[in-house]
């Protein structure tokens, strides 16, 4: 179990150092092969891990493993541990496996670029960033994979390195993320100080004793929250992600759909316990995601950029990850984060495929009509659609009425509130969904279209495209599986000892909401379809229209609030202090030493026998200062 | 103990000494300069030798021969030195030589 842990956690590494050093001594091509190699031997790692772990007890199934002593300073030690339990081989599986589909995909995609190797070294170096997240045994390892991979988001989305748009949104994200960092930093901060370890049991049985004051367990889980909010694109702090879009699309898949953006889901059920003992927190988390989930939704509605869509519809799935986490449905939280990791990678990756193949056209008022020259790519972006509209048998169906039922569970204010809003969100998906696939794949093919269909079968990709995508989609079609209320529950029963669910509906529960939002997301797809038939876009014009295409102005608000006084306060100070106090300072000191050196030079006059003079009588001054001193 | 004490030999190494720098501040050609360096250099091996026997340790006759090992080794550094000026016909003179000057 340890040793195909840290198989998984080393492979991609060593992928990474191996691209790194080689440079171009392999080809393009190699370092490809290799970094997709690298991603799949994690692979093998985590499937033997998870046997491994399937041949034991339910309740011997977490295993930590120290590797050494990383730093100690008085009592307070933290080591190089693993953690292999139930949700890290679940996030072990989902990170290699479909990040091995993703990099193999990229193999095809990337094709011709410039660049590649740096490109394919990066994605193994996120693989890992990722597994050393979900697999740290400590906060402190946590913190260390959670920058890794902000890092690796960073260099993924400025891969364009010449275009300003990609830096721009490079720095964006990584300034984002940086706000969730620096909170949840001073979280681990707090935690070091009142309870002088870092270690996942030792925190979490202090919050859960009470032998921290109430002020101290909200601020731990405040800043968790934090970096769960910035990590995982949830308002207020969501507005990196549409931008990460600039990057190229299988990093899109990877990065912000599939993997790290669900890290704040991760986050949260791995410290539940902290969650639990500040519940208004928790809440607090649900409430957010409610809000998120719904605002995406309407953005997504009025998006002309088909990955932008996509991107949209992320942060409104995650919203309601966030809701299953925010009321304790922790193992639904975590099935809706791996169902749509299949399906929104899929959805990525078949958008890549009409990306390519309109060399690289993203906006949707030039697409249609693609069904007939990209069948493949048709089915199995429908396939996706109809998981993420939540359409029974595929698997985002599952999962989601899995959060929504337990919403109706949870009771009270705040569960019927949270109810309404994620049916309300259910509607949204199908209608924005829909609208992105009827645009697409439906009706007259568009000039752009037409140009770039050649014959009636014409090349969809190359096959280590295809077979990625072919995989995902029977991956987001049976994969709900995993988890039938009432009947069949594998996966539940696999989390459980780690998570266990606070909120557990009944079948009645499930059956009824089941109902309604397969109705509502059906409602969504025909008023999708009608309005795509008539021409008509969903949001008529107006100020709602106005509101959602300016993305509700958090972009204009951050500018005025924060960008803004925080450049103005720059120039001030650089007027103020840094030209007349700091560099007007150092020219002062140079042109002192200047001065200085020039009086002694005039000392060194090159007479040799001047010097022998000097030390001669400097030698015996200080002889006589002896003998008279002592 | 035997023969003259030790205040002979520093009285002779004084002079010695004082003989060396006196050639160094006053003479002008680098090859008597480097001369004196040595008389100095030997006169302050008397003294080594004059104490190691006083006391009755080895160490100031190891350290007198560490001297002369040093010494060797400047001597020749400075005869080349003083070689490649006259193959150069550069005046043997060390108050002309200033061009390390600030």
């Amino acid at each position: 179990m340890v040793n195909g842990a840290w198989v998984c956690l080393l492979a991609p590494l060593a992928g990474f150092l191996a691209i790194t050093l080689a440079g171009d001594r392999i080809t393009r091509r190699q370092a490809g092969i290799l970094s997709t190699a690298s991603v799949f031997v994690g692979f093998a790692g985590a499937v033997v891990a998870f046997i491994d772990a399937l041949s034991r007890e339910p309740d011997d199934r977490a295993v930590t493993t120290t590797a050494w002593t990383w730093l100690a300073a008085g009592d307070f030690k933290v080591s190089i541990d693993l953690l292999v339990d139930p949700l890290s081989i679940t996030m072990m599986l989902v990170v290699t496996g479909i990040g091995g589909l993703i990099v193999l995909y990229s193999n095809g995609y990337m094709e011709g670029e410039d660049e590649e190797r740096r490109y394919f070294a990066y994605m193994s170096l996120f693989v890992f960033s990722m597994l050393m997240l979900v697999m740290g045994g400590n906060l402190l390892l946590l913190l260390v994979g959670w920058g890794l991979v902000g890092l690796a988001s960073y260099l993924l989305i400025g891969f364009y390195h010449d275009r300003s748009s990609a830096i721009d949104a490079a720095k964006k994200a990584f300034v984002i993320n940086t706000i969730g960092d620096a909170a949840m930093a001073l979280a681990l901060f707090l935690a070091i100080a009142k309870v002088g370890s870092l270690d996942y049991s030792t925190v979490f049985d202090a919050a859960q004793s009470g032998e921290l004051s109430d002020t101290v367990v909200t601020l731990l889980a405040l800043g968790l929250l934090a970096g769960a909010v910035a990590k995982s694109a949830q308002i207020p702090l969501h507005t990196w992600l549409p931008d990460a879009m600039e990057g190229p699309t299988p990093v899109s898949a990877l990065i912000h759909a599939a993997t790290m953006v669900t890290a704040g889901v991760y986050l949260i059920c791995r410290t539940h316990l902290i969650f639990q003992a500040a519940p208004d927190i928790q809440h607090l988390a649900a409430v957010l995601g409610l809000i998120t989930l719904l605002v995406a939704g309407g953005i997504a509605l009025v998006q002309w950029d088909i990955k932008r869509v996509i991107a949209y519809s992320t942060m409104s799935q995650i919203g309601y990850m966030f809701v299953g986490a925010g009321i304790g449905a922790y193992p639904f939280a975590m099935f809706h984060l791996v169902t749509h990791a299949f399906f929104k990678a899929l959805l990525f990756l078949a958008a890549g495929l009409v990306i390519h193949h309109l060399d690289g056209e993203q906006d949707i008022r030039k697409m249609g009509g693609l069904a007939k020259s990209m069948p493949y790519t048709r089915w199995t972006f429908l396939i996706g659609s109809l998981s993420l509209a939540g359409i029974p048998i595929f698997a985002g169906f599952w999962s989601k009425d899995a959060i929504i039922s337990s919403t109706l569970a949870y009771g009270g204010a705040l569960g019927w509130i949270l109810y309404v809003g994620a049916l309300l969100g259910t509607l949204l998906t199908g209608l924005y969904t829909f609208r992105l696939y009827f645009r697409v794949f439906h009706g007259e093919p568009s000039e752009l279209v037409t140009a770039h269909t050649h014959g009636e079968h014409s090349d969809e990709g190359a096959r280590s495209m295809l077979l990625p995508v072919g995989v995902l989609a029977l991956g987001a079609t049976f994969v709900g599986f995993l988890a039938i209320p009432g009947v069949w529950e594998p996966f539940e029963k696999w989390l459980e000892p780690v998570v266990p669910p606070l909120v557990q509906a009944t079948t009645a529960q499930d059956w009824f909401s089941s109902l309604i939002s397969v109705a509502l997301a059906s409602l969504g797809i025909f008023v999708a379809w009608r309005a795509f038939q008539a021409r008509r876009e969903l949001v008529p014009d107006g100020f709602a229209r106005t509101a959602l295409e300016h993305k509700l102005w958090f972009d204009e608000l951050y500018d005025v609030a924060v960008s803004r006084p925080a450049q103005l306060v720059a120039m001030r100070l650089r007027d103020r202090i840094e030209v007349p106090v700091v560099q007007g300072g150092l020219d002062e000191v140079a042109e002192g030493a200047v001065r200085g050196a020039a009086a002694t030079a005039s000392v060194q006059s090159g007479l040799l026998r001047t010097y022998a003079l000097a030390f001669t009588v400097a030698v015996a001054v200080l002889t006589l200062v002896f003998l008279v001193v002592r | 103990m035997m023969g003259p004490g030790i205040p002979w030999y520093l009285a002779i190494s004084s002079i010695l000494f004082s003989i060396g720098v006196a050639g160094v501040l006053l003479r002008r050609s680098p090859l008597i300069v480097l001369l004196s360096l040595e008389i100095m250099l030997n006169a302050a091996n008397l003294s080594f030798v004059g104490f190691s026997r006083l006391f009755g340790e080895m160490d100031g006759q190891i350290f007198a021969l560490a001297v002369m090992a040093v010494a060797a080794a400047e001597v020749c550094v400075g005869l080349g030195l003083i070689v490649a000026m006259a193959r150069r016909r550069l005046a043997l003179d060390v108050d002309t030589l200033t061009e390390l000057r600030g």
